[in-house]
């Protein structure tokens, strides 16, 4: 049970949801977006949120699109995790955000919802960072469509809010694995989860649940693709240049954390060379 | 013993709840809400140990709705089953993060809710005991500085004041040092797991009243309903007649609602409140953090044998978390302390069994109390020296296991009827998990299978005086109501106990009508549905109470039918004479007395009456442990089989095996299933349930997100059970219990298992990828 009292508005366009947020904002009321609920709820009922007042996305036509507009994949940001994955429409996406949660909740779990999580781990943006998806965003100036990386680095005013997520259908097709290891059951926060594509016989991957953010590296992008070096060799090097330390909490240790990184990678990396 | 053929019991009756259940209509105690009850929600500690310097409710009073707000001063005084130690709301002191400081009630359970987390408490912290190592430590700072003054409930808990001690039970039998010193071969090695939770899918919950008369009235999910009339009349002076007590279907206990924790709170909330109806209700993260928890527990056993393998000497030292208090972990060091061998004849046992009051939640009995833990410990060692005898693991069980003519660790004399086949068990295990095959095989690059096995022995360690009743009363079609104070909580006691009523009667089971709700006001007094007792008990007085209405049918038939009671026998629902069965009367023509075609009646309702309690059981002695604990020992055997992978340490269990021999099985299917589950229930906690708690004492997983258990799918994908039944001469139809047993050996089990495929000893819970990873790193060390 929520014990606190705040506004619910379900607005049915994109301009009257920014208008309501702001107008909400103005009066000095914490507001936020939303879609799912899963998080707002089971933080709240904890006391591990408030807020003054929730803007549902849910009523809005643009956030529950789901289709292949031309030459790009469209997604409403309030399209389930389990819609995603049913539709096909992009396997690499549908497989790894079909191991968040278990089914039940992604019933209720929307993409954007998971982007936009509190947690660390925000799986579903995996596929995205390595498809070089785009986000389409309102805000009071109107609607802008941004590099994926721009909006989730917090570069943006948070009264802005997400839309749509757009990936280029080249990407959509291409070979990939995505990879989720947890402390000890099939659902459960990752200890490592990983996505990857194969484009032009080059790998891109990126990871959640090893460091504070979900994250793509060049750095480590390069190193992987060193076909001079043993696998082995190329694990290691990728290891030891991650761009932030690897985290320690209840779910497993720094140490096993690198371990399972590298066991990962390794399986990654011979699944998608056609090694094994 | 009755050899006639049975008709119901050993069958394998369809459970009597089934229905109800799985259509969900059942309403279980939180499903209740009448107009005008009023809410109570706690505040509680964000510390774990703390002075409570000030409270500051003038925030939390501005919420509408809001009636009371009950502290610690109300009742200054402390509870407890076995040792009177815990305030049911802290005052001056906090023990633990989570424990009970203020109560708010309100009108409404959001208005309680917000209330409470606007109640400021001011704390002063202080040193924080974190483990049972530490608090047994010289110099350790004492979670209670004052546990010599605290009142003795039961006789067997002995708190050494002082230290963190807060009970210590001992066993002395033979001579254990001399024979150490002859042993052959010995093997010493210590074990350790954390608390965790008991995660019954019905968080606790209840309703208290206090109504004009004075009279208190409690709905309650409870497997003690007779102990909270107890707790209510010793610390609260309530006449025990003016309590009564209502128990619906609990939705799973597994121990955690044994213990009485939430009716006291809710009690003093609705004296609050003039005595208006107040529901208190924990959510899932309270039921975790605040309500009473499994034990954490530290162990390290010796154990010598002589040239051949046989067992000369052990030595045991338990050091039980117990958490902030005693509880029923003061009970469960009692009873680990007594069975502390597992199933081997040793002549020579030394045992110190400790009780430690640590700043972690109290400790609780939970399913197997004391056994599933004092086994992993006993299980492991024995595997490790069959090791070391270089031994198979199950030749030197077999070798040494306990048979009747052998004594208990308590000097208890074993007999055939006290005890059940443990070597039988064995050796069907040992067949059924297909051991000759092999105990560690290679089955693919990366891929072990292994096998690891476990002998269970548990007595039940009732009250000396433990005791049921029941009550069967007949409706005027001839069919039969039974009423006993036998909790259900999903182990199927209700229909067991119908399936005993329809053998007695010799009716078939659609005659029967067993009461589901417990109600103290008019079903006979039962110790406790726990200890896996009530078949036993309640089993004897249903029978006893059958045996009472046959007696009464027969004698009212005798003058319908103009014969000697001695003529006659019943069944088919039928009183009839033996050598003409077709000259009878229908029960339903005597259920209300008999009347005469001129209208004259005789007999009345037939009403059975029956009862059962503990024979010859005693305390122990304080000083060697002897004495005679409980009335028998189910015993058995249990294996897994685990598939590991050597690269990534993952691993699937892919069976799991018990052998049980319980004597009689009332009911297959349901003993089958109570097998299941507690098979289930010990590889969850063993392979990942655990409290985490940060160097504060602060729970960093009290939610079913960051606390993980088994889940469905993760279950083995076989489980096999089978069942041998020497029976007891004291059970009803030969039955001993067995709902525990299931739990009992699986921690065992799958370490062995694990240990045997990853090559190195695993000697703590739980059985994490990453803690086998980390062991073997470290070289086993």
């Amino acid at each position: 049970m929520i014990a606190f009292d705040f506004n619910y508005f379900k607005p049915s366009t994109i301009s009257e949801a920014v208008d309501t947020f702001n107008e909400a904002r103005e009066r000095g009321e914490k507001t936020i977006y939303y879609s799912g609920g899963t998080e707002i709820i089971t933080f709240a009922r904890v006391n591990k949120i408030t807020m003054d007042t929730v803007i549902d996305s849910k009523g809005i036509p643009e956030c529950n699109v789901l289709e292949i507009q031309g030459d790009k994949l469209v997604i409403g940001a309030a399209v389930s995790l389990n819609k995603i994955t049913e539709s096909n429409l992009f396997p690499l996406l549908g497989q790894t955000v079909k191991k968040i949660a278990d089914h039940t909740s992604r019933n209720k779990i929307t993409i954007g919802g998971n982007l936009n999580s509190q947690l660390m781990y925000r799986e579903a943006m995996l596929p995205l960072l390595v498809a070089n998806a785009k986000v389409r965003i309102a805000g009071k100036e109107g609607e802008e469509v941004l590099p994926l990386e721009k909006f989730f680095n917090k570069e943006i005013d948070e009264g802005k809010f997400l839309v749509q997520i757009i990936i280029d259908t080249q990407y959509v097709d291409l070979p990939f694995i995505s990879l989720k290891r947890t402390r000890m059951s099939k659902v459960g926060y990752p200890v490592v989860s990983l996505a990857a594509l194969m484009k032009n016989q080059r790998i891109r991957v990126a990871f959640s649940g090893i460091s504070e953010h979900p994250f793509r590296s060049a750095v480590v992008e390069g190193v992987l693709n060193d076909r001079t070096l043993t696998v082995k060799e190329r694990i290691d090097k990728a290891v030891a240049k991650l761009p932030a330390s690897i985290v320690q909490d209840i779910h497993a240790s720094a140490k096993y954390r690198e371990f399972v990184l590298k066991n990962s990678l390794t399986d990654a990396l011979e699944n998608m060379e056609g090694i094994k | 013993m009755d050899t006639s053929i049975r008709s119901t019991v050993g069958k394998s009756e369809q459970r009597i709840d089934t229905v109800e259940k799985a259509t969900g209509r059942v309403r279980y105690v939180g499903d209740y809400a009448v107009p005008g009850m009023l809410y109570a929600k706690l505040v509680t500690s964000t510390e774990a140990h703390a002075n409570i310097k000030a409270i500051d409710t003038t925030e939390a009073w501005k919420v509408p709705g809001v009636r009371a707000i009950v502290t610690g001063e109300v009742f200054p005084f402390h509870i407890g089953p076995i040792l009177a130690d815990r305030p049911p709301l802290a005052f001056e002191k906090v023990r633990y993060y989570g424990e009970p400081v203020a109560i708010v009630v309100a009108d409404h359970e959001h208005q309680g809710k917000l209330a409470a987390s606007l109640v400021k408490v001011e704390y002063e912290q202080l040193p924080v005991v974190n483990s049972v190592k530490q608090a047994f430590e010289t110099g350790a700072p004492l979670v209670h500085t004052d546990s010599g003054q605290y009142m003795k409930i039961i006789s067997d808990v002995y708190p050494v004041p002082g230290t963190n001690i807060g009970s210590h039970i001992k066993i002395r039998k033979g001579d254990f040092g001399t024979a150490w010193a002859a042993c052959a071969e010995t093997v010493t090695a210590t074990y350790s797991f954390n608390l965790s939770d008991h995660a019954a899918l019905e968080t606790r919950s209840t309703r208290v009243e206090i109504n004009p008369a004075g009279k208190v009235i409690v709905h309650s999910c409870t497997q003690s309903p007779f102990t909270i009339k107890k707790v209510l009349n010793q610390f609260f002076s309530i006449e025990v007649g003016n309590i009564m007590v209502h128990v619906p279907l609990v939705g799973g206990a597994f121990g955690g609602k044994g213990t009485i924790q939430l009716e006291p709170l809710a009690y003093l909330a609705s004296k609050a409140v003039g005595g208006k109806m107040v529901k208190l209700q924990f959510e899932r993260e309270e039921d975790m953090r605040t309500a009473p928890c499994h034990i954490g527990f530290d162990a390290t056993i010796k154990l010598g044998v002589d040239k051949g393998g046989k067992l000369l000497a052990g030595q045991y030292t338990f050091l039980i978390d117990s958490g902030a208090y005693t509880d029923q972990a003061a009970g469960i060091t009692r009873a680990a302390a007594l069975d502390c061998t597992g199933p081997y004849d040793i002549p020579n046992v030394w045992c110190d069994s400790y009780c430690m009051y640590t700043n972690h939640p109290f400790a609780t009995s939970f399913r197997g109390y004391g056994h599933p833990e004092l086994t992993f410990a006993v299980e492991r060692t024995m595997d490790q020296l069959a090791r070391k005898l270089n031994m198979d693991p199950i030749q030197l069980r077999l070798l040494n296991c306990i048979k009747p003519g052998d004594t208990t660790p308590t000097q208890s004399v074993l007999t055939a009827s006290n005890i059940g086949d443990v070597e039988k068990c064995m050796l069907r295990a040992k067949e059924i998990i297909e051991w000759d095959k092999g105990e560690r095989i290679e089955v693919g690059t990366e891929i072990v299978r292994s096998k690891g096995i476990s002998m269970i022995w548990k007595t039940s360690t009732t009250a000396t005086n433990a005791q049921a009743g029941a009550v069967l009363i007949f409706e005027a079609d001839g069919t039969v109501n039974v009423n006993c104070a036998a909790i259900e909580l999903g182990q199927g006691t209700k229909t067991i106990l119908g399936q005993i009523a329809a053998e007695t009667l010799k009716m078939g089971m659609d005659k029967i009508h067993v009461t589901m709700e417990v109600n103290t006001q008019y079903d006979p007094h039962q110790w406790r549905t726990v200890a896996s007792s009530t078949t036993f008990l309640a089993g004897q007085a249903v029978l006893a109470a059958a045996k009472d209405a046959i007696t009464q049918l027969k004698k009212t038939a005798a003058i319908v039918l103009q014969c000697a009671e001695e003529d006659l026998d019943v069944g088919g629902g039928r009183v009839y004479l033996k050598p003409d069965p077709s000259h009878g009367v229908d029960f339903k023509d005597i259920a209300l007395g008999y009347t005469f075609p001129n209208g004259h009646a005789i007999g009345g309702q037939v009403v059975g009456v029956g009862k059962h309690i503990q024979r010859h059981l005693t305390p122990m002695d304080k000083e060697t442990g002897f004495g005679k604990p409980g009335p028998w020992w189910s015993v058995g055997a249990q294996a897994v089989e685990v598939e590991w992978n050597e690269r990534d340490y993952t691993y699937k269990i892919v069976k799991a095996v018990t052998v049980l021999d319980g004597g009689t099985i009332i009911n297959p299917m349901t003993a089958t299933q109570q097998m299941r589950g507690g098979m289930y229930m010990g590889l969850s906690f063993a392979s990942t349930e655990s409290f985490i708690f940060n160097e504060q004492g602060v729970m960093q997983n009290p939610d079913l997100r960051n606390y993980q258990l088994l889940r469905f799918g993760e279950q083995p994908a076989e489980y096999l059970v089978d069942f041998i039944e020497t029976p007891s001469a004291d059970g009803p139809y030969g039955a001993r219990g067995i709902g525990e047993y299931g739990v009992i050996g699986m921690a065992a089990a799958l370490a062995n298992s694990l240990s045997v495929a990853a090559q190195v000893e695993l000697n703590e819970l739980p059985l994490i990828p990453e803690f086998i990873w980390r062991t073997k790193k470290e070289g086993g060390k």
